[in-house]
């Protein structure tokens, strides 16, 4: 499915969450990378040296939540334009409307299909990589 | 909050009982949390109810769930959605993920269509053993498998489950009426937005 091999960072409170998104995209190639709260996916962000293409995380996650981490992100000189998707229980538009002024890139609520989450990455990674957004370390 | 999933949060009606707490029933694919004092009820046959305390909180949920027979990565992947909406409610309410206990019941033979560790409920009490272990969260109490079908009730400001075997034929016909009408909810999903 996937044109671009990504590095990607998945973050979830659920071990068990982490490993059904991070084996779905590494069926398109992708790298992936965990971490388990927010706080966790800055630290794993700002010690990185390689590019990162996307930052897909949970909402509801211990000490640092999915909004915040974005707004961290957008906040954050070196990783502003990552793309970031929400991947939640929350489906309501008041919490969409939320996420998108944070900064969010997508919103996709769960349960999800496998093939949705693949097809979500593909898009946004490609179009970042065509914007010449993407952050190059 | 709503999902158009197949895991659904529930818009309580509470009623209240004979503990003078509002009570709350719950159906398959539903989750329900919350930090006022409630009960929480739910009838499990094959499927599993697992329920969630934080004493410190005093934030109690359980959830009502079971996974489908088409192939295991589907058992695996709607058990840890239904389970990941139970955490979700239980955040929201204000309950802090490392202070969480579990107590499940569920898994039964209930129906007599088949027995067996290949079996729906044996599948369920595979997926949600391994499941807690996986996540490390401590199990107070387990009451799982044989062949009758539990009225799960939860006290939630306590903490307090208790599971009684129920074979009434009215909770016999709730209950395949509830376990077979898993084959169309099986295939719902959430959306997709990009903004």
């Amino acid at each position: 499915m996937a044109s671009v091999s990504a590095n990607i960072l998945a973050v979830d409170d659920s071990p068990s969450l982490r490993s059904l998104v991070r084996e779905a995209l590494e069926l398109d190639g992708h790298h992936v990378t965990e971490a388990c709260d927010g706080r966790d996916a800055l630290a794993r962000l700002e010690s990185s040296s390689e590019r990162l293409d996307l930052v897909i995380t949970d909402l509801y996650m211990p000490i640092m939540d999915g909004l915040t981490l974005v707004k961290a992100i957008r906040d954050s000189a070196r990783h502003r334009f990552t793309p970031v998707v929400l991947l939640t229980t929350e489906s309501g538009e008041e919490m969409k409307q939320r996420g998108r002024e944070a900064g969010a890139t997508g919103w996709l609520v769960k349960p999800f299909r496998i093939d949705d989450l693949r097809h979500v990455v593909t898009q946004v990674v490609s179009a970042a990589v065509r914007r010449g957004t993407s952050e190059r370390g | 909050m709503s999902s158009n999933g197949r895991h659904a949060s529930v818009n309580p009606r509470p009623t209240h009982g004979d503990t003078g707490r509002p009570e709350v029933t719950i159906g398959l694919g539903e989750a329900y949390a919350t930090r006022e004092p409630t009960v929480i009820k739910t009838l499990v046959g094959s499927c599993v109810a697992v329920c969630y305390w934080d004493s410190e909180a005093r934030v109690g949920g359980m959830n009502h769930f079971l996974v489908p027979g088409s192939a295991e990565d589907d058992a695996i992947r709607f058990g840890v959605h239904a389970m990941d909406l139970l955490m979700c409610e239980m955040m929201r309410a204000g309950a802090e993920r490392s202070r969480i206990r579990a107590r499940i019941f569920g898994g039964a033979h209930a129906l007599n269509l088949e027995a067996g560790d290949d079996s729906v409920a044996g599948r369920n009490v595979r997926f949600v053993r391994t499941f807690m272990q996986r996540e490390a969260i401590d199990v107070l109490t387990e009451d799982l498998g044989g062949a009758r079908p539990r009225l799960v009730r939860f006290q939630t400001d306590v903490g307090l489950a208790t599971a009684r075997p129920n074979t009434s034929g009215r909770m016999m016909a709730l209950l395949l009426a509830t376990e077979r009408s898993e084959v169309v909810k099986a295939r719902e999903y959430g959306t997709v937005t990009l903004f």
